[in-house]
């Protein structure tokens, strides 16, 4: 056990975490150099986003200086906010982190969030500025950050270039030495935490596990600590860059079990796993069930494709656990379902990844918060879609979701980030100056209008300067009212939402507009309105169409001609019709993003 | 019934509107032009036509010389004895009285101008490469060669075009003597000078519809017949040429981007002179070749533009027979439900408030 090393990487997102993992799979040997970019990032999305999704591990035998052969787990985490659980759950697997920082762009708001789950995990911390190979690389200013924002000291920061390897020998050998190895007993009951897990069709749910103390072996019975659910195990391994079957996992490693788990919900990341024998074994501290913070509806655009759409998130869920889902019935849209998720991005992932690997022509409604709405009658209800919402008359006031938010910027941007964040509702927590260039401001706002466009805006306005970072932070109450919108003189409940009464007229009058450009022309006229309550608060019409974009026919090319009708009607497919207006899927996401 | 239709690409300039395949700095080309594409024709020589048509482009830019050769060696290598209808498409600023003479003399007896307005401002501002009084000279000219059948195209949709210009430059034509009127709504196309850079003044969209219900309802009161979406004739002066097109006929396009509809099979030559030149016969793209119920729609789709006439079902049935038109009838027998389509006895007719949104009628007929 004293030659294991379980560490993570944890980076702000883009500052070369993933690009490191792979110098290292290559200096250790494990892969050849150019075989494939960025090993630890198997979904196609992920690539494409440059972002990892879920925790992945590998185990990588490294023969240090010292001559001797050592194991080190590198365990990746996600980079992003809506996955700080994962994250920490992540960390709690390991006894030390590399904190990478781009060399040009300096601690961000995620570098302090990741860094301050590693220390509050108790790890060691080995402070790493990346990317030292680009011209713009500011070493000085990075080492001051690490240490006046983070109290890292200044004489443990690495140097590195993980895209031409630079500096990763050293780092392979602070990780031996500034590691601490694990501690734990193999002689002791088993006690495990699952940091993760996948879903195999053939083998079922195959938790990732990080053992302290206990060894485990096919045949064990073991208990999960949140429901006390038991299993046999067939299986146990380490992760080599596929599954290496072993013999046993014990105290210190990391590795996974296979146990015939078939449903997905029975496995949740933060859980631990004991010997059924020993259920008295305390649970690692920290465990909760991921909460959903954001939801929508979807739909299929057919119909009738519903039962389909159903199969869908059932096999989804298997891959993914922390989605949530359950029917839900719009007057406009028909049967679909109400989706939960862990934050925007996890939405946006999510539901980009049902249309493409699991082939579902679907739209989504407006993202919508979690509100609690107490009525006259002293009842409350937490409703997470605004078309449930009972009649103004019945409610006494609604409470929404707030987030305490930390954005770091630059001094010369502090004013354009304030005036956005007091325009978003934020209410001004604190200013801290942790140098001379940068601010550190802290919100309460709500996680209403952090799921529309705050991020978007905070990066215009600051010239893509400004990072953030946030954590839930109670409710508080808001003026809130509902708005409904009216295609054609009818209702249309997947477009209804909650927004602030004051600036709500303004808001509609743009949402209106916005629809009206994204409504194709029909061939009669088509009102659109917002209303709150019977007040209709804005109006626009959709004129009808009176002549095609493509009349002529010359020329004898009616192939061309025939091909472009194919075209056109194949579009028409994408459209969901609601009454008699052919709405397209556009629609109804891109209402979240509206100017003021 | 088949026809024959030569693409010239040349153009003395390009219209600011225009994207059909042309170039216009490379003239110096067109005598090897016309012994290419002579190449081309003894591909299929022997072949018998009912109608030939000379479009480009501008087919009046070779002048009498090089025309005469083209329609003579057209005449060897093709079987043109039974043809009903050949026409030239003609500019103001190439069609002098030379070329329309010597046209004639050829037995090409039917001419189309391309006037596209009789306003100077909006000519000048399209690009077009004559003003009016080019344009009425031109007309002249047509008349005394002997032309009596004389077809006029008209944009709608020119910059600064109005109902009052759009109503003179018709009243003006229709007193003329013209009998034939293609009227065709500009639209921005990728590739155009109007795409990189839109005129101000461009009518938009409902100005367009109200300019082209304008022109039609003008025509119709000079006695002339809405017979196509974009065509309207004196009756009995319809174009045979492209009336075939529209009935689902057969017809050969010679020269590049010419379209062709031989048995069944549909295929065009690229839109690409210099390879054109180095070989007629190796560039052909997009052969298509539909089974019969597909082919049925796409004909029903084409029959439709005909106002007039519209879709007889007992042609299709004959044509096709009864189990490939099921849909072709099925899917039109719907629409008359939504009243886009009349129908009466045998026969579907566009309905005319559907004309110049026939697109939304016709992705339901193609099946």
């Amino acid at each position: 056990m004293n030659n294991i090393r379980n560490f993570s990487i944890i980076a702000h997102i883009d500052h070369g975490k993933s690009t490191l993992a792979d110098r290292i799979l290559e200096m250790t040997g494990m892969v050849r150099k150019t075989s494939m970019d960025q090993m630890l990032d198997n979904m196609d999305l992920e690539r494409e986003r440059g972002i990892t999704i879920k925790a992945k591990a590998v185990r990588i035998p490294y023969r240090a200086v010292d001559g001797k052969e050592y194991i080190l787990n590198l365990i990746d985490t996600p980079g992003h906010v809506d996955f700080s659980y994962e994250v920490s759950r992540s960390l709690k697997a390991c006894e030390g982190a590399v904190l990478l920082v781009d060399a040009t762009q300096g601690v961000e708001a995620q570098t302090i969030a990741n860094a301050n789950l590693a220390i509050d995990a108790g790890l060691k911390i080995i402070p790493v500025i990346n990317k030292i190979d680009l011209p713009g690389a500011m070493l000085d200013d990075c080492a001051l950050q690490l240490y006046t924002m983070l109290g890292l000291s200044i004489e443990d920061i690495l140097h590195v270039s993980a895209k031409d390897g630079r500096g990763v020998a050293d780092l392979l050998e602070a990780i031996v030495e500034r590691i601490p190895s694990p501690s734990g007993e193999a002689s002791d009951p088993l006690k495990c935490l699952i940091f993760d897990s996948f879903f195999d069709p053939y083998r079922g749910v195959i938790p990732h596990l990080r053992v302290f103390s206990g060894r485990i072996v096919a045949g064990d019975k073991i208990m999960l600590k949140s429901s006390g659910r038991i299993f046999e195990i067939e299986e146990v391994g380490y992760f080599s860059l596929g599954l290496a079957q072993s013999e046993q996992l014990q105290a210190g490693e990391v590795g996974y079990a296979v146990a015939l788990i078939r449903n997905a919900g029975e496995i949740h990341v933060g859980d631990t796993v004991v010997a059924a024998d020993h259920p008295e074994v305390a649970a690692v501290p920290g465990f909760r069930l991921s909460q959903s913070m954001v939801y929508c509806g979807i739909y299929p655009i057919i119909t009738s494709d519903y039962a389909k759409l159903g199969a869908a998130l059932d096999k989804f869920k298997l891959n993914d656990s922390s989605v949530v889902f359950e029917k839900e019935n719009s007057a406009a849209l028909g049967y679909g379902y109400r989706m939960g998720f862990l934050g925007m991005l996890h939405m946006e992932i999510a539901l980009e990844r049902l249309k493409r690997e699991y082939e579902q022509d679907i739209i989504a409604t407006m993202p919508s918060v979690i509100y609690r709405v107490i009525c006259k009658d002293g009842e409350v209800l937490m409703l997470d879609n605004p078309s449930k919402f009972p009649p103004e008359g019945q409610i006494d006031r609604i409470e929404e979701p707030v987030i305490r938010t930390r954005i770091i910027v630059p001094s010369d941007y502090v004013g354009p980030c304030m005036e956005l964040s007091d325009a978003k509702r934020g209410v001004l927590a604190g200013i801290e100056h942790p140098d001379d260039k940068r601010a550190i401001l802290v919100y309460d706002l709500p996680l209403a209008e952090m799921i529309t466009d705050f991020y978007d805006r905070l990066k215009s306005v600051s010239r893509g300067y400004a990072s953030m970072d946030y954590e839930m932070n109670g409710y508080r109450t808001g003026d809130l009212v509902k708005v409904d919108i009216l295609v054609n003189n009818g209702p249309v409940d997947a477009l209804s939402y909650i927004a602030p009464r004051e600036g709500a007229a303004t808001r509609g009058r743009a949402l209106i507009h916005k629809l009206s450009k994204t409504i194709p022309k029909h061939l009669f006229k088509i009102p659109l309105q917002a209303a709150i309550g019977s007040q209709i608060i804005a109006r626009e019409d959709i004129f009808p169409r009176r002549k095609d974009v493509l009349a002529k026919c010359y020329g004898g090319d009616i192939t061309r001609k025939r091909k472009l009708l194919e075209k056109q009607k194949e579009g028409k497919k994408k459209m969901k019709m609601v009454g008699f207006v052919e709405v397209p899927q556009e629609a109804f996401l891109s209402l979240m993003k509206i100017e003021d | 019934m088949r026809g024959l239709y030569i693409h010239i690409p040349f153009c003395v300039s390009k219209c600011f509107y225009c994207d059909f395949y042309s170039v216009s700095e490379k003239l110096g080309l067109m005598d090897e032009y016309i012994d290419v594409l002579l190449a081309e024709a003894d591909s299929c020589r022997g072949m018998d036509f009912s109608t030939l048509y000379l479009g480009g482009g501008t087919p009046s830019i070779l002048g009498a010389e090089r025309l005469e050769k083209l329609v003579i060696g057209l005449r060897r290598r093709f079987d043109l004895h039974d043809l009903q209808e050949s026409t030239i498409e003609v500019n103001p600023e190439s069609a002098g009285i030379d070329l329309l003479a010597t046209a004639y003399r050829l037995g090409i007896g039917r001419v189309s101008i391309g006037i596209q307005s009789l306003n100077d401002g909006e000519l000048k501002k399209s690009g077009r490469a004559h003003n009016r009084r080019q344009a009425l000279e031109t007309i002249d000219s047509a008349l005394s060669s002997g032309y009596r059948n004389i077809s006029a195209d008209i944009m709608i949709g020119l910059p600064g075009q109005t109902a009052q210009s759009l109503g003179e430059t018709l009243s003006v034509l229709t007193g003329a003597g013209i009998n034939h009127v293609s009227a065709y709504c500009l639209s921005v196309e990728e590739g155009t000078a109007f795409y990189r850079c839109p005129p101000p003044d461009l009518p938009g969209e409902d100005e367009q519809a109200s300019l082209f219900e304008y022109a039609v309802d003008i025509l119709k009161t000079h006695g002339f017949v809405h017979y196509e979406i974009s065509n309207l004739a004196r009756p009995g002066s319809e174009c045979l040429h492209n009336l075939n097109y529209w009935r689902g006929g057969e017809y050969l396009g010679l020269g590049p981007a010419a379209a062709s509809h031989i048995s069944g099979t549909r295929f065009r030559n690229s839109p690409n002179l210099e390879r054109y030149l180095v070989d007629p016969l190796s560039d052909r793209e997009g052969e298509e070749h539909l089974e019969d119920a597909s082919k049925a729609g796409e004909e029903a789709m084409l029959r439709l533009r005909l106002v007039q006439e519209g879709l007889d079902m007992q042609k299709m049935n004959n044509k096709y027979g009864r189990n490939a038109i099921e849909g072709v009838e099925a899917r039109p027998n719907k629409l008359v439900g939504r009243r886009s389509l009349a129908r009466e006895g045998d026969v579907f007719r566009l309905q005319p408030a559907y004309v110049l949104i026939s697109n939304s009628v016709f992705i339901d007929v193609i099946g």
